[in-house]
């Protein structure tokens, strides 16, 4: 909201400082966005043109002999509106004109030129009128050498605030001097609005045919002369940001501005009928609305009608049909309130945001409909020669009926954990201008159509904020809780400090992506998601994997020369019956590597392996198993890929990127991983570890290399081994694996067998059989030789 | 004798002391004392020599033979030490050569403010709870006072799935489920971090996704009071022990009163810079008491229960605190930006 401060100081005996203004209105009630000069230019003078003759070299420009009062200036003006005689605008050179340009001595094609004569627009505002002419022309009266900004009653402030939706009353004028006086502490004065009317009967009978207005005022007004409004109108409603139109579409702007009732004008001459209806639009009827647009109507708009037609759109826009133009002589005035909810819904729709219907939607106060119609007809008889004839033909279904609100000084303390006394709260609601009553502790608060209020939660805020919140004490609260970091809350963090202890960074990426995306990698059969209303393609779906986003983030990164990305990712995945926390892995380039001592070395699938293992047994996750997909994994290296079970369920994948997908970003040996996080949790059994005791009697290690067919995995080695050798087998490590042409088609695995028992000291012999056993079974089981 | 004694002696001497191995010396330990040495061959003269000589003689030998015995355990103590130098020498390696690469890993500075205000607020006696990103309009906007007509819903343009599910446009809907949850309502301590959504293009102050966390204290005794004492402590550990703060009055539909929370600026100290647009002053977050619609709509008693909220943007804490002034950059990823945190 843009507030005139000359405006504002109409209503209090003394002119208001600006800053004790701007400080309270940002402490007690709105944030103040600015307060600025209307026109921010010193040194300007009105000049009166004395003589003018064409340039001799130019057509289009005009020499100028001007008065400014204490001298005579040449001035070169361009504006084809230049005449002889003329009151102007004269910006000396040295004045700074907006847009931080400082007027020079010039010559302009061999003449010289002292200044400019200036346009409203060069003043930084919007022209007072339609018509483009080139420079403003002042009334005769204007006096060479005086200030034009006076003149024009443009010497004003703007105070603009931001206001909050539960504020609509700081939407007029009157509602920011009652916070003003409020808060300053001033006393208001609230002037009546005076009407002469003539006795003659109002000719217009106003109906409703709906719910969704609930007051309607109509007055007829004749002998209307339509002319420009006086200086001080329109440079107030310039202050507040509307662009002057003429004196009666001025008029209802300045009164909506000044109560926060929006108002219309219809050409009564142009109105087909003396019955004004009030209805719902029908589904597909259409009007032509003021800006020339044909509008298609819906069920849920209001319409005002003429019995037949629609000739404006409630609160949002008059037609075209009845617009006030220069020859209109009779007028109906409407002051109305229409359903904030229907007007928000329509003009949102046809998307027509207006001064009116932003103030329709956030509620009138329905009580001063009247008084503000009572207003616009004072200022039209004043200044557009109108009469006002008989009374306003109206309907008023609103039940007047002052809200009352209790509020004892307990519970106000209680909450605020201040001691406000009686007398503070007494000040505060008299400066509020709140009438009640105080009995025991207890005040009963009648609260005035104007601030709308719920409950006396509303009540503290107004005596909190008018107090001052600087006043309320610091304290803590003392009921006694326990905070803390439940498990899940606590296994996330350990992963993510697991991560960054291996040196990976973590990203954030984005949740909604495109739906080619979104559904990349995915192994459920199941839908992404997609949002109604997506700002793009690209952000249409919710996703279903983190990967898609990682690689992305591998591509950008790559692309920037950076060679070793390793990058994970903890966010959920977003499916039809439920949302699962997913871990995602990237994996690519080197991973602790040493330039110079050339022990670099790639990631390959046993590094994302191991990784993920190593954080399995941290988690002290049981019996966790990797092994061969039984189905291809979705855009993966089918034979560079594994899936991760728990106790028999599929808990994730890892693999290295299908060739196909390496080749589509270009970029070669990429590994990913991606687990649910959720199952991942739940698996996890941290808190039921019991400890082993260490063994006190020494191990003893063998080593054995065997010679098996090449598609014999570890895994079966190993599970041949610990099915025969169950009770001292402690642990089994693989340190080498051969591959060579001389061993046709096979390969050599060797391994250390550790034997280990918790209760003696193991012999040679027994050991040495458990070797042999074990040998004749991997004999047995895998066709395994002992490789001498 | 005493004449080719001390010849020998000398001569012993002499071979010591320019003797530079371990193997040399033993070669002279066997020359001058072993079994076929000259010395022997004089132990072997002592023979010749009268019985009153003899010990005579024979005490100058020993110490002779001492002497040179000390000699040689001498030097080889000091080719010992000879042979360590050299072999520490041989394997002194240039230091200034860089280190071994070992990857470090970065938290995402997102990740790090959470944890940061978590581990604030945990402090204080506060649980952290979570919920769903895909939420009922029920709780991410009716329970939370926000009708379905109601003006403010368009201060959160939101991301919808269906008429009645959408992207939550704040976490204030695990607040609700904290309530409901709370059956036996018992005083409630609780903040909420989470990936939160609203319908922006994004810019340098806009992200269609960006983080919230919220704090909701719900009891028979919680105040203003408390809410300003707990945000001033916040406010001092996020950025620093001289912190100050402002309240200021706002609208949230969920509190009311609600307020708008500056802290004073920690880059000038309240005296005005570019950071704080020359007002000393810095918003940081809103908060408020709890609206009794909210409390009503969870099923407690507002005339026994009230309570405050609060809550900011992780992203809007983080920028200000590390200078960031482009909100996608927490989103893009650029391992130059992730890594410096």
């Amino acid at each position: 909201m843009k507030v005139s401060l000359n405006w504002l100081n109409q209503y209090f005996d003394q002119n208001i400082d600006k800053d004790v203004l701007v400080k309270k209105f940002n402490l007690m009630s709105q944030e103040v966005a600015g307060l600025n000069k209307l026109i921010d230019i010193d040194g300007l003078v009105i000049g009166h043109v004395k003589s003018l003759k064409k340039h001799e070299d130019a057509d289009k420009l005009s020499v100028c002999l001007v008065d400014v009062g204490d001298e005579e200036l040449q001035i070169i003006c361009g504006a084809p509106n230049v005449a002889a005689d003329q009151k102007v605008i004269v910006a000396k050179v040295g004045v700074v004109l907006s847009g931080n340009f400082r007027l020079k001595k010039a010559k302009i094609r061999g003449v010289e030129s002292n200044g400019m004569i200036c346009s409203l627009a060069e003043l930084g505002i919007q022209e007072f009128d339609n018509e483009e002419k080139g420079i403003y022309v002042l009334g005769f009266d204007a006096i060479p050498g005086e200030d034009p900004i006076k003149y024009l009653h443009l010497d004003d402030y703007v105070l603009d605030l931001d206001l909050t939706a539960n504020r609509s009353d700081l939407l007029s004028i009157r509602g920011v001097a009652y916070d003003t006086a409020c808060m300053m502490n001033l006393n208001l004065d609230l002037a009546e609005p005076r009407v002469t009317r003539e006795t003659s009967e109002n000719p217009v009978s106003i109906f409703t045919q709906t719910k969704n207005s609930t007051v309607y005022y109509g007055q007829t007004l004749e002998n209307v002369e339509i002319k420009d409004s006086p200086y001080w109108l329109k440079s107030r409603l310039l202050a507040c940001g509307i662009r002057p139109i003429n004196n009666v579409v001025d008029i209802t702007n300045y009164v909506m501005l000044e109560y926060g009732q929006p108002l219309h004008a219809f050409d009564y001459d142009k109105i087909q009928s003396d019955r004004i209806i009030v209805r719902e639009a029908l589904e597909n009827e259409t009007i032509l609305t003021l800006d020339g647009e044909k509008r298609k109507l819906v069920a849920g708009d209001i319409v005002i009608t003429d019995g037949k037609k629609p000739i404006a759109l409630a609160g949002v826009m008059g037609g075209l049909e009845t617009e006030i133009d220069d020859s209109t002589k009779r007028i109906l005035l409407e002051s109305a309130i229409f359903n904030p909810v229907k007007i928000r819904k329509t003009a949102s729709r046809l998307n027509l945001k207006s001064e009116s219907s932003s103030r329709f939607e956030k509620g009138v106060d329905p009580y001063q409909t009247l008084e503000a119609l009572n207003y616009a007809c004072e200022l039209l008889a004043e200044y557009a020669n109108a009469i006002v004839v008989g009374l306003p033909s109206y309907y008023n279904t609103v039940k007047i009926k002052n809200k009352i609100i209790n509020l004892s000084l307990e519970k106000l303390n209680s909450v605020t954990g201040y001691s406000y006394s009686e007398e503070i709260v007494e000040d505060i609601l008299k400066r509020l201008r709140f009438k009640f009553k105080l009995k025991g502790d207890n005040f009963k608060v009648s609260i005035p159509s104007r601030r709308p209020m719920e409950s006396y939660q509303d009540l503290i805020e107004e005596i909190v904020r008018i107090h001052g919140y600087d006043k309320i004490p610091l304290t803590i609260p003392i009921t006694p809780t326990q905070g803390g970091l439940n498990r899940k809350q606590k296994t996330k963090r350990a992963i993510r400090n697991y991560f960054v202890g291996r040196g990976f960074t973590e990203t954030k990426t984005y949740s909604l992506a495109s739906q080619e995306a979104a559904i990349k990698f995915d192994q459920s059969t199941t839908k992404a998601i997609r949002i109604m209303n997506p700002l793009t393609k690209e952000r249409e779906y919710l996703r279903h994997s983190l990967l898609p986003s990682l690689l992305n983030v591998l591509v950008y990164n790559k692309s920037r020369k950076i060679e070793n990305i390793m990058i994970f990712e903890l966010a959920n995945a977003y499916f039809e019956d439920n949302e699962i926390e997913k871990l995602a892995i990237l994996m690519h380039g080197k991973l602790d590597f040493s330039t110079w001592q050339k022990q670099d070395q790639s990631v390959d699938f046993y590094h994302l392996k191991g990784l993920l293992e190593t954080l399995l047994k941290q988690l002290k996750v049981p019996d966790y198993i990797i092994s061969v997909s039984p189905k291809e994994l979705p855009n993966l290296h089918p034979g560079i890929s594994a899936i991760l079970s728990v106790k028999g369920k599929v808990i994730g994948f890892l693999g290295k990127l299908h060739p196909e997908e390496e080749h589509e970003i270009g970029i070669k040996d990429v590994y990913v991983c991606e687990l649910s996080l959720n199952e991942l949790l739940n698996l996890s059994d941290e808190n039921t570890h019991l400890y082993q005791e260490i063994t006190k009697y020494p191990s003893i290690k063998r080593d054995i290399a065997v010679l098996v067919k090449n598609d014999i995995t570890a895994e079966d080695i190993i599970s041949s081994i610990n099915k025969t050798s169950k009770k001292i087998l402690n642990s089994i490590d693989i340190f080498d694996v051969y591959f060579d042409k001389t061993l046709s088609n096979k390969k050599s695995i060797a391994l250390t067998l550790e034997f280990l028992s918790s209760n003696r000291t193991l012999e040679t012999k027994e050991v040495d059989n458990q070797i042999d056993k074990i040998l004749e079974n991997l004999k047995l089981d895998l066709n395994a030789e002992l490789r001498s | 004798m005493e004449q080719k004694l001390k010849k020998i002696t000398s001569l012993a001497t002499e071979a010591i002391k320019n003797c530079k191995t371990i193997n040399e010396l033993l070669d002279i330990k066997a020359m001058y004392l072993g079994k076929k040495s000259e010395f022997n061959d004089l132990m072997q003269d002592l023979k010749n020599l009268s019985s009153d000589q003899k010990p005579l003689f024979g005490k100058i030998i020993n110490e002779a033979k001492q002497e040179i015995s000390a000699l040689i355990d001498e030097q080889k103590q000091i080719i010992d030490s000879q042979k360590i130098n050299d072999l520490l020498k041989s394997q002194t390696i240039d230091i200034s050569l860089p280190g071994k690469n070992l990857a470090l890993g970065h938290k995402h500075i997102l990740t790090k403010t959470i944890e940061e205000i978590e581990d604030v607020f945990v402090g204080l006696g506060y649980e952290i709870k979570e919920g769903p990103e895909i939420e009922t309009d029920l709780y991410n906007f009716e329970m939370l006072n926000l009708p379905k007509d109601h003006p403010a819903r368009e201060m959160q343009d939101s991301f919808y799935i269906t008429e009645d599910l959408l992207l939550r446009t704040h976490t204030s809907p695990v607040q609700v489920r904290s309530l409901l949850e709370n059956a036996a309502q018992k005083p409630l301590k609780i903040i909420c971090p989470g990936v939160v959504y609203r319908k922006d293009d994004d810019d340098l102050t806009h992200s269609h996704q960006f983080m919230q966390i919220e704090a909701l204290v719900v009891d028979e005794k919680a105040t203003l009071a408390d809410l300003k004492g707990t945000l001033l402590l916040v406010a001092k550990k996020l950025f620093g022990e001289n912190r100050e703060i402002r309240l200021r009055p706002s609208y949230f539909p969920f509190t009311e009163p609600s307020v708008e929370v500056d802290v004073s600026c920690f880059k000038c100290n309240g005296s005005g810079c570019p950071m704080c647009k020359n007002t000393g002053w810095i918003e940081i977050l809103g908060a408020g008491m709890v609206n009794n619609n909210v409390l009503k709509a969870a099923g407690y008693d507002p005339m026994k229960f009230q309570g405050f909220a609060l809550g900011m943007g992780i992203e809007r804490v983080a920028m200000l605190k590390h200078g960031i002034e482009d909100i996608r950059l927490l989103y893009t990823n650029d391992l130059r930006f992730n890594s410096q945190f």
